[in-house]
């Protein structure tokens, strides 16, 4: 699946992104001939046939696991490498903690069902998973930059993933200043999803046959729905989390745009509007891949938690 | 997307308990139409109440709100170029001199209708292709399950700014693409709903009687998830003019001189802290656009979900 | 009036009472308003003793139950009086109650398979049951639990401490839920329809456990179901209830010799027998019980009551001791033996034993046309199915992405039938026999190979399509669930029409037959468009079998038609299908699982275990000599409404369950649970094991597979 769509993709970016585009209007002005040899050294010439083009780069990935250069000459590799790491600094962080904040919130607001707790907690949920990435983030940056102000120090950096002149001690705290306020968006626009579902799914089980059993038996209702309801409700809770990672990297495009993070958000739309053709491809599979990963992490959980399908 | 598909499996879960368990429970009650019961419900939710009447004003703003306005949004002032607010330019201009107020009302309506034509699109798609895969079943089913999963590995938001961007920004592109790599995700829900729907007897009975299948699909398993498919509707727009902005916003979106809340925003990024206004009013308005309509939403998932105690407290 | 009135049963102050209840009302908000489930229910239960709490749906006995527990939900709010050992509980608040519930008060629930929590293993539910009280450290717990399971009869009990409840059938899960309920020695069980959801054979094991449970503990248990046979089976003190009140108390044996409550006598007359041939029809009560919201106050029972007077409908009716006739002179000391008997009828000592009232019955017996073809000998009678040899087979996958085929599943293995003109064949047996994929095996129409269906006559084998569709016009279906089965947003006139249009009727005459169909089976043609969520499920059956009768079939298939109905609902479905068969000549293919009601309505009856038939004949011959010992085992599994007869007879329990049907070697299937392979010598066993039984017996009329009878 992953290889199918890999090259699904390196077919459509060939078909609709023209590296040729980029060179016109140089100065001085490149003639074919010149563009044709500066493309065919980086297996980009349109000019050649796509088939040919295409058992080059899949002989490179195969062969040398070198996804190829962009227009100008810069191997992907090295890109993305660096890349993923910026991008896994970010998105971790933010992943662990949305998850844990998610699921706690669902508990608690599952536990207080029509209380006027989880009504605030479920009208935030609904509103913070409605506003859109833009306005959030941007709102943030805003409120930093003002905070910034106030305080008369930069507490928060709001663009880039760190500075160049940090060293020691002092990067850990440079990396925390340039981290926060993206994590801060991440974890907003992404933990209602999370917790609705914890939610819902909790209520769910809190009315199951078994639950009432456990409390049958001299549990007190809390206790009944810690030890019974949780682990049950916790099942498809876990699957939904590693289904999510997928989503992680793509959907961080524009928090990484807005933020200036050099990670792969940013990189796949840099690669789109400089016609790095063999960049979005390998764009394209690193998502596929994780998806793959999502969903093998989601069977993994599935079994980890659920007796029902461990096989014996 | 991921956030669309929980969303999704919500409202699923909530329906599947719903027909089975309602409409048995309702009928020991005092006999209420189904209509009638489902709009008392609704009614009772004041946040989605709240957020059906900002929704109507915000259609009926973007719809009338060019009528008073003094400017079109296509022209530019060369006096007032990044102007505040004022009484000749409610909401300001930008940098170029456009009027924002009238750029919202046409942003606006822009945003709307791209929004309402994926979503009715992708509903409708899903619709038929889901209940279709999970009552014919056999190899049909085979084959559109594949594609679905197939378009889940491929990495859609790609495909989408490929082709918009190749498109030069035209509004009707982007919403059919838009079309085109949204209907696998809630077709996924339509199916598996759809599966649990084939085995009702009455479906059983119906191909028993002699029925044909693509009637059973029509007249048995669609009018049944219809309150999946209006839910599925509600949060399609919402899901449309989120991924629409985010496109916009990058840049692969809608291009001048046409102009939609998200390439707005997008521009009045970049002067966030010099020209504000040119932010709050697109962000205002598209903020209060989706999160009404996610509220509506809501009430509806709470409305049609028998389990739900919010009605219980009468 | 001859009526001593005492409100309630003796007040504590003299009772020994263990559990005193006085006066409980439940009620729950609800959409269309207040919800009175339970509105005023007293009663003593005291130690050892039984008590059965017998009700249709809604009556409120089970409301009652999760009153006594604390385990109601927050939403409803309870009034009134539960004392135990003079202790009260109500009011109690949830870490209060948690202390005595499962110590001393535990419970049963009705559904096994979902109460026990399916990610912990067996060992440790029962384990956390022992240790939750403090009573008990881990490992004393453990040992007792192996202790409890042997008790509960659950075989190789160390062993199956470790295992998850999905590994274990539904009666193995109740008698785990039995263990746990008992693991305190509690003083109060109380089991909420404990069997409703096992089979008969499974019901007798389970009745039988829980009588052991009782004997070991010495609690004393409250029995909360609808069947009355399980009640004349197990109870010792009655309470009937109706729309969330009691209406008779008494012992056992008044219930059933002498009821005094019109209700009560037409719910015993509603049942049907397995252990006589009815020479009647079953006698119905019109009506249904009502919706619990701003009922009025008057006897709730009056708008069905065919004896009601205007006195019902003035208040109220409280439960008031009965006096019996003989003795009218003794006026009321309050303390004599009648007071053991309460009835809340205005009417009460007018009714005479035997439910009538000045000497007429007070539930007039309908009279339903005997059919024309009843005459007809039945071999001369055409045959409208027969099936021959039918086979079906399931490959067993195992895997979620690449499924493997690790076996096949022989769910139906060569059966063979035909059912002639206007006769009702009844296929009987436990769930997971074969008997419902048997009948929609016949429904599809598509033989596997080898086998052969005909339709009037005729064979389905090599059929295109379109002739497929017009032999369905002979043959039609009404399934189990009424609800399920009726599309809900559809009306009735569609749902009706929905054949006939599928056979290209024109409009005009799709008009007249869906009014012409539901006079026939007994609804208003005025309501035809409504929607299904409107009529109760009596009703709802009623609109399935117009919609099957639409297409004038010769054939009607009906899986389990009336076993999702309460018994007064029942009776009413019953004689419509008796009628129809009498009016129209039509035929019936039958599967039920309540053997009672098979006895009634069916002429010819096949017992099935595991894919095959075991016994085959008419249904007199079968019930009355059943000769393989399966059968034997079934019909003496079933609780009879009777508890004189009920506690005297013999007894075959069946060990065991049902064997997953995976095994298609030769030899007898029932083997290994059968009580006469026990008794027989080696070699006789032998021939058991290893020789398939055919059914032998005089053709046609009775025949039975066992190589021994």
């Amino acid at each position: 699946m992953v290889v199918v769509a890999t090259n699904i993709t390196y077919f459509l970016a060939n078909a609709f992104l023209d590296p040729r585009t980029l060179f016109v209007g140089r100065r001085p002005p490149l003639t074919e001939q010149q563009v044709d040899t500066l493309l065919q050294a980086n297996n980009l010439n349109s000019h050649e046939s796509i088939f040919l083009r295409w058992w080059t780069w899949a002989k490179d990935i195969v062969l040398h696991w070198d996804w190829g250069n962009s227009p100008t000459g810069d191997p992907v590799n090295g890109e993305i490498a660096f890349r993923i790491g910026v991008s896994a600094e970010l998105l971790l962080g933010a992943f662990v903690l949305y998850t844990i904040i998610g699921i706690s919130l669902g508990i608690y607001s599952a536990s207080r069902q029509y209380k006027v707790s989880d009504r605030i907690v479920q009208a935030t949920s609904i509103i913070t998973l409605n506003i859109p990435v833009v306005v959030m983030s941007l709102a943030i940056v805003l409120a930093a930059i003002g905070f910034n102000q106030k305080v008369g120090i930069r507490m928060f950096y709001v663009t880039g993933s760190s500075s160049a002149d940090a060293h020691g001690f002092g990067k850990i705290v440079d990396l925390l200043q340039h981290l926060t306020l993206p994590t801060i968006s991440l974890v907003i626009i992404s933990y209602a999803g999370t917790q609705m579902l914890q939610r819902s799914l909790l209520l769910d089980t809190i009315s199951a046959d078994y639950v009432r059993m456990a409390r049958a038996k001299g549990l007190t209702k809390a206790q009944a729905i810690r030890k019974h309801a949780l682990r049950t409700s916790l099942i498809p809770v876990a699957t939904q989390v590693a289904f999510s990672i997928p989503g992680l990297f793509t959907g961080a495009v524009l928090t990484e745009t807005i933020f200036n993070w050099q990670g792969m958000g940013q990189y796949f739309i840099d690669t789109l509007n400089k016609m790095n053709i063999n960049g979005v491809v390998a764009v394209a599979a690193f998502g596929a891949l994780m998806t793959a990963i999502g969903a093998v992490l989601a069977d993994i959980a599935v079994v980890v938690l659920d007796p029902r399908v461990r096989v014996h | 997307m991921s956030v669309n598909d929980v969303r999704d499996q919500l409202a699923a879960s909530a329906l599947e308990r719903g027909d089975s368990t309602g409409a048995a429970a309702m009928s020991r009650r005092k006999r209420l139409s189904r209509r009638e019961l489902y709009t008392r419900r609704f009614l009772r939710n004041r946040p989605a109440v709240a957020g059906l009447i900002i929704f109507v004003m915000i259609v009926l703003f973007s719809i009338f709100g060019g009528l008073p306005a003094k400017h079109s949004y296509l022209e530019t002032d060369f006096l007032n170029l990044s102007a505040a607010p004022s009484a000749d330019h409610w909401f300001g201009t930008n940098n170029a001199g456009n009027d924002l107020y009238a750029e919202t009302v046409h942003g606006l309506q822009r945003s709307l209708i791209i929004a309402l034509i994926v979503s009715t699109g992708t509903t409708v798609i899903s619709a038929v292709v889901g209940a279709a895969a999970a009552y014919f079943g056999g190899s049909f089913e085979r084959v559109v399950l594949g594609v679905i999963h197939f378009l889940m590995v491929v990495p859609t938001f790609l495909i989408l700014a490929l082709f918009s961007n190749r498109s030069g920004g035209s509004w009707i592109v982007i919403a059919v693409i838009m079309l085109l790599v949204n209907w696998f995700w809630p077709a996924r829900v339509v199916w598996t709903l759809s599966l649990s729907i084939r085995e009702r007897d009455y479906v059983s009975a119906s191909r028993y009687m002699g029925v044909s299948g693509l009637r059973i699909v029509v007249r048995h398993i669609i009018p049944n998830i219809g309150s999946l498919l209006i839910i599925q509707f509600t949060l399609g727009v919402v899901g449309a003019v989120l991924s629409e902005t985010g496109l916009s916003f990058i840049g692969f979106g809608v291009k001048p001189p046409d102009v939609s809340l998200g390439a707005l925003i997008g521009s009045g990024a970049d002067t966030v802290s010099s020209a504000p206004w040119l932010f709050y009013f697109p962000a205002a308005a598209l903020t209060l656009l989706t999160v009404s309509m996610a509220l509506v939403s809501d009430g509806l998932r709470d409305a049609f979900d028998p389990t739900s105690a919010a009605g219980g407290r009468a | 009036m001859t009526v001593t009135k005492i409100v309630g049963l003796p007040q504590s102050g003299h009772s020994d009472a263990l559990l005193a209840v006085r006066d409980l009302r439940v009620s729950f908000p609800s959409e269309a308003g207040r919800v009175d489930a339970v509105a005023g229910v007293s009663f003593d239960l005291q130690p050892g003793r039984t008590l059965g709490i017998v009700g249709e749906s809604g009556s409120g006995k089970s409301v009652t139950s999760l009153a006594i527990m604390g385990l109601l939900d927050d939403a409803a709010s309870v009034h009134g009086s539960i004392r135990l050992g003079g202790r009260e509980l109500l009011g109690l608040d949830d870490r209060a109650m948690s202390r005595i519930r499962g110590k001393d008060i535990s419970m049963v629930f009705q559904d096994p398979l979902s109460t026990l929590t399916p990610v912990f293993t067996i060992g440790d539910q029962l384990v956390e049951a022992l240790t939750i009280h403090g009573t008990m450290g881990r490992r004393q717990a453990a040992e007792r639990a192996v202790e409890l399971l042997r008790l509960v009869g659950i075989p190789r009990p160390e062993s199956r401490l470790k295992s998850f409840p999905h590994e274990f059938s539904g009666g193995m899960r109740q008698r785990v839920v039995i263990a746990i309920a008992i693991a305190n020695n509690p003083q109060v069980i109380i089991a909420d329809e404990p069997t409703t959801a096992l089979d008969v054979t499974i019901q007798a094991q389970i009745l039988q456990v829980l009588k052991r449970a009782q004997e070991e503990t010495g609690a004393a248990v409250i029995m909360i179901t609808h069947d009355m046979g399980v009640v004349a089976s197990v109870a010792d003190d009655v309470v009937v209830m109706y729309a969330g009140r009691p209406v008779e108390h008494a012992s056992v044996y008044d219930v059933f010799a002498k009821p005094r409550m019109p209700y009560t006598i037409g719910l015993l007359a509603a049942i049907p027998r397995a252990d006589r041939r009815d020479a009647q029809p079953l006698v119905p009560i019109q009506g249904n019980p009502p919706i619990l919201i701003n009922l009025p106050d008057q006897c709730q029972f009056a708008d069905r009551c065919p004896i009601a007077i205007d006195a019902c409908r003035d208040d109220v009716p409280q439960l008031e001791a009965v006096l019996n006739a003989s003795n009218d002179d003794d006026d009321g000391g309050g303390h004599d033996r009648d007071s053991e008997h309460q009835v809340a009828c205005v009417r009460a000592a007018e009714i005479e034993d035997g439910g009538t009232i000045k000497g007429r019955p007070i539930f007039p017996v309908p009279e339903i046309a005997a059919s024309d073809l009843a005459q007809v000998p039945r071999g001369e009678r055409k045959p409208v199915l027969a099936v021959d040899n039918l086979v079906k087979e399931f490959p067993l996958l195992k895997g979620a992405v690449l499924k493997r085929r690790i076996g096949t599943v022989y769910a139906v293995s060569g059966i063979s039938f035909d059912i002639r003109e206007g006769e009702t064949m009844a296929i009987v047996g436990e769930s997971g026999c074969g008997k419902t994929t048997t009948l929609l095996e016949i429904m599809e129409l598509a033989p596997q190979h080898g086998s052969d269906i005909q339709i009037d006559g005729h064979s389905v084998t090599g059929l295109n399509k379109r002739e497929i569709r017009t032999v369905r016009r002979d043959l039609q279906i009404v399934f189990q669930d009424p609800m399920g089965s009726l599309n809900p947003r559809s009306t009735v006139f569609d749902l009706i029409a929905e054949p006939m249009r599928a056979f290209r009727y024109s409009s005009d005459k799709v008009e007249k037959r869906v009014e012409e169909l539901m006079d026939l089976v007994g609804l208003n043609p005025e309501h035809s468009d409504r929607f299904p969520a409107a009529f109760s499920g009596g009703q709802r059956q009623r609109i399935g079998i117009a919609r099957a009768l639409a297409t004038n079939p010769k054939l009607i298939v009906l899986d389990e038609p009336v076993s999702a109905l309460d018994v007064s609902i029942q009776a009413g479905v019953i004689n419509l299908l008796e009628e129809l068969k009498a009016r129209l000549g039509i035929s019936f293919l039958f599967v039920a699982h309540d053997l009672s009601v098979v006895r009634h309505i069916a002429d010819r009856i096949g017992v099935m275990y595991l894919g095959k038939f075991v016994e085959y004949g008419e249904v007199d011959a079968v019930f009355e000599d059943p000769q393989h010992p399966y059968t034997t085992a079934l019909l003496s599994a079933i609780p009879l409404p009777d508890p004189v007869k009920e506690r005297t007879r013999e007894r075959i329990l069946l060990t065991g369950d049902l064997p997953s049907p995976t095994d298609n070697s030769p030899g007898c299937r029932f083997v290994s649970r059968c009580q006469l392979h026990q008794s027989l010598e080696p070699d006789r066993q032998a021939r058991c094991r290893d020789e398939t039984p055919a059914l032998t017996g005089v053709d046609g009329v009775h025949v039975n597979a066992c190589h021994w009878r």
